[in-house]
Formats: structure tokens, C-alpha cells, sequence
């Protein structure tokens, strides 16, 4: 099975028949012209990108913003459009006192199978006592969290708190929990590969696209700025494809990936099997 | 008169050639217009609207030589990060091979139909899929 682990269904037009709505979206997430998707168009993109499912990130940010950005209910019913096709990752505002509850209502009500948190929008430390209770839930339930690491394009961000060595403190505090650093921490590269070398539960993705095409863009990540070989012998368990969808170019991402000169058995793992296993539906080892 | 009408379609591969001749037929007809010329309109940058034989072989030999001249692995100024968009451009094919083909034909209506040579069919390019798309058809005339 091959799973793009990263994708922002914000666009997808079932869910923005308020066009206030899509216009708040496209002013946070500063992401224009790129239209609504239909449900069919995102299906022939998927087949393009030769990708089974994909995983559709809720986002939340309801202290500053009043509302979710793509809440939890959203993500639900999409899932529930295609569910042999989509999963859907939950999103809570860490400032917000019932984010436990809520979150735990996302896994069990609405069957949300990890946790989407962005510390640059949101600015908070993983390492904060304060959000304890939220890692219980995600423990309790076996449920992973993805946090977008490194730059980020949106409104009111800030990169210092996506720099990796922010999420170690939680990787060590909490080793069954697993954690994923979206972006792969770009441009901290190296720094990212670091945590994944010590820390068995810390991931990354590769939802990075910030110059040049795809092919150029990941060629200079994956064999300059860390030698291939170091995903490829050492961390191949803990890297997931994602594309950061509609901000990046889904397809020419998953084709790109292939043309870096990984072993099959490494792609096998990178197109799906880690995030099998991430997601907790039981992938291979 | 004008008369307008909006083709919507969802493309499904990255290029791909699409005939709508009868589709601006069948507008030609419900416009009602007997003398006048028809215009067929792609509002996109990274598709095309053309005019050839539609013929399985001709598609592929069009591919072809566009791919020749604007060919994947080459080195673009274009690939980058946009700002008015927020997002990368990866498309550059995609703008130059619509630069080729065009974004428009015309057909002249006679009688209250397309005026067209024995193999001549419009063709929707699309050089960015899959994506949505919009083309105009265009009817001017009495």
C-alpha cells in the first residue's frame, strides 16, 4: 500500500460550500489560485501519483482564529466519502483546556488515527508540561502525532519553534510515543536525521518543496545536504513519503522519490510500510 | 448576438488530448446563430486548444515533439516557490507547450453549422493533469 502521510484536504470541495469559508483558508493558509478540488479530481491525482490512501491533516488554531481551520468534523465526513481511500488525522488547540477531551472524542467518535500539531502557528513547546495530558491520550490510545516541523509558509508562524531539537525532550521523555517531524525539519536536514538516529519513535516526512522542482529539491536533501545513505542503511524505518498537498506537487514528489537511487525495499517502506506502522494498522516490522 | 457557454472538464492524466468537436457542435446548435464564427477558448495557461485530425497516432506523434521541445528533465526558471500562490511552481512544461498549440481556435457557421475541413476536429490539450478545467465557447453572430 503506498499512503501519502501529509495532505491538507483545506480545498476539497465538499467541505467549502461557504466561500467565506474558503476565503479565510486561503488568506491562513496564504495558498491562492489553486481553484476547489472535487473529490474526482483528487482521485486522479492520487492514481497519477500511483498513491492508495492518503492521510487528510485537520488544523486548528481556534484560540487565535475563533474556529478550526479544517476541523475535525471536516476531516470525518471526507473520510467517510472515500474511507477505503482516506485517513484522517486529528487537530486540537494546545492553549484550549478541553483539547484532551476533544481529542479523545476525534479518536473514538469520529475515528481519527493521529494527532496534527503545528508549534510555529500555535507556539508552544512539545516539551511543555502543560500538554502532558494531550501525549496521555495519544499513549492511550496508541495514536501517533504528526507536528509540522522546520519553515512553514503559513500566516503567523514562526520557524524557531520547528527547529528539531525542540520535539527531543518529548522523544525521550515518551519513547511509545511516536512522533513525526513534518517537512523532514527543512532546512534542518541534518539535525532531523539526528533525532531519527537516537530516537526509534521520532519519523520524519518528506512534505518539503521550497525550491527548484522535485527532482532538484530532494536531490539536494537526500544526497547533499545528508548522503542517501544514511536514510537508506540506517533510517529507512522512520521516513514517510508526504507531499504537503495543495502546497506541493503531489506527483512529481512521489515520482521524484523514486529516481533518488534507494534500494526497492527502502521505497517499499518510505511509500507506505513506515506509515503503516506510524498510524498503528499494523505495517510490517 | 453572443452566446457563451462554459465546458467543464476534469482531466485525468498528466497530458492529454481531448476532441470537442461535437460538444462545440452541439453549442453552435443551441445558439441558434446561422452565419457567424465560433470561438473555442481555454481559460488556463498550462493547456491548449488546437486543431488536427484525430487520429490515436497523430496524438501520440503531437505528444511527442511537444515533449521534445519541452521536455521534463531540463533545467526551468520557473521551478520555484511562488509567492502570489504560495505554493511551487512545477509546470513549466505546462506553459510552454501551451505557448505551441495556442489557447484558441476559431471556425466559421454557415447555414447554422461548424464550416470545418473533412479531418479537421478542435482538441482540448491538457499539459498540467490532472486538474479541472474551463473552456469557453464562444458564438458571435446572427
Amino acid at each position: 500500500m503506498t499512503i501519502d502521510i501529509h495532505v491538507h484536504p483545506a480545498f476539497y470541495e465538499p467541505i467549502n460550500a461557504d466561500a467565506a469559508r474558503e476565503e479565510l483558508r486561503h488568506c491562513e493558509l496564504d495558498i491562492h489560485r489553486n481553484g476547489l478540488a472535487p473529490l474526482e479530481h483528487v482521485f486522479n491525482q492520487m492514481r497519477c501519483a500511483s498513491l492508495d490512501r492518503l492521510c487528510l491533516l485537520a488544523q486548528d488554531y481556534s484560540s487565535a482564529m475563533g474556529v478550526p481551520l479544517v476541523s475535525n468534523e471536516e476531516v470525518a465526513q471526507l473520510v467517510s466519502f472515500a474511507p477505503e481511500r482516506f485517513w484522517g488525522l486529528a487537530s486540537v488547540d494546545p492553549h484550549d483546556g478541553d483539547a484532551p477531551d476533544r481529542l479523545e472524542d476525534a479518536f473514538t467518535r469520529l475515528g481519527l488515527k493521529g494527532l496534527n500539531l503545528h508549534p510555529g502557528r500555535s507556539r508552544f513547546d512539545p516539551a511543555d508540561p502543560a500538554l502532558e495530558p494531550l501525549w496521555a491520550v495519544c499513549e492511550r490510545y496508541d495514536r501517533p502525532v504528526l507536528f509540522h516541523a522546520g519553515l512553514s509558509w503559513e500566516k503567523d508562524t514562526l520557524a524557531e519553534y520547528g527547529h528539531p531539537l525542540r520535539f527531543e525532550a518529548l522523544a525521550q521523555k515518551h519513547p511509545r510515543l511516536r512522533i513525526c517531524l513534518g517537512h523532514f525539519g527543512w532546512p534542518w536536514i541534518r539535525e532531523t536525521a539526528m533525532l531519527l538516529l537516537k530516537y526509534p519513535n521520532v519519523y520524519a516526512d518528506t512534505a518539503a518543496l521550497y525550491f527548484d522542482n522535485a527532482r532538484e529539491f530532494y536531490t539536494q536533501c537526500f544526497t547533499r545536504d545528508i548522503p542517501l545513505t544514511w536514510i537508506d542503511r540506517s533510517l529507512r524505518h522512520q521516513v514517510m513519503f508526504g507531499s504537503d498537498n495543495p502546497r506541493f506537487e503531489q506527483i512529481r514528489m512521489a515520482e521524484a522519490l523514486g529516481t533518488l537511487g534507494l534500494r526497492d525495499s527502502t521505497l517499499e517502506l518510505i511509500r507506505g510500510e513506515n506509515a503503516l506502522v506510524f498510524l498503528g494498522e499494523g505495517g510490517g516490522a | 448576438m453572443m452566446f457563451v457557454r462554459t465546458l467543464v472538464l476534469c482531466t485525468k492524466s498528466y497530458n492529454e488530448m481531448t476532441v470537442l468537436t461535437p460538444r462545440v457542435e452541439e453549442i453552435v446548435l443551441e445558439s441558434g446563430v446561422q452565419e457567424g464564427m465560433v470561438t473555442v477558448l481555454t481559460r488556463h495557461t498550462t493547456t491548449g486548444v488546437t486543431v488536427n485530425e484525430a487520429l490515436e497516432c497523430l496524438e501520440s506523434d503531437i505528444q511527442t515533439a511537444l515533449a521534445l521541445f519541452a521536455p521534463e528533465e531540463r533545467s526551468y526558471c520557473h521551478a520555484r516557490m511562488l509567492r502570489d500562490y504560495g505554493s511551487t511552481a512545477g509546470n513549466p512544461t505546462g506553459h510552454l507547450k501551451a505557448m505551441l498549440t495556442g489557447n484558441h481556435c476559431h471556425f466559421l457557421i454557415h447555414g447554422g453549422v461548424l464550416e470545418r475541413g473533412g479531418a479537421q476536429d478542435v482538441y482540448f490539450c491538457e499539459f498540467d493533469g490532472p486538474a479541472r478545467r474551463e473552456i469557453l465557447v464562444i458564438v458571435e453572430g446572427g
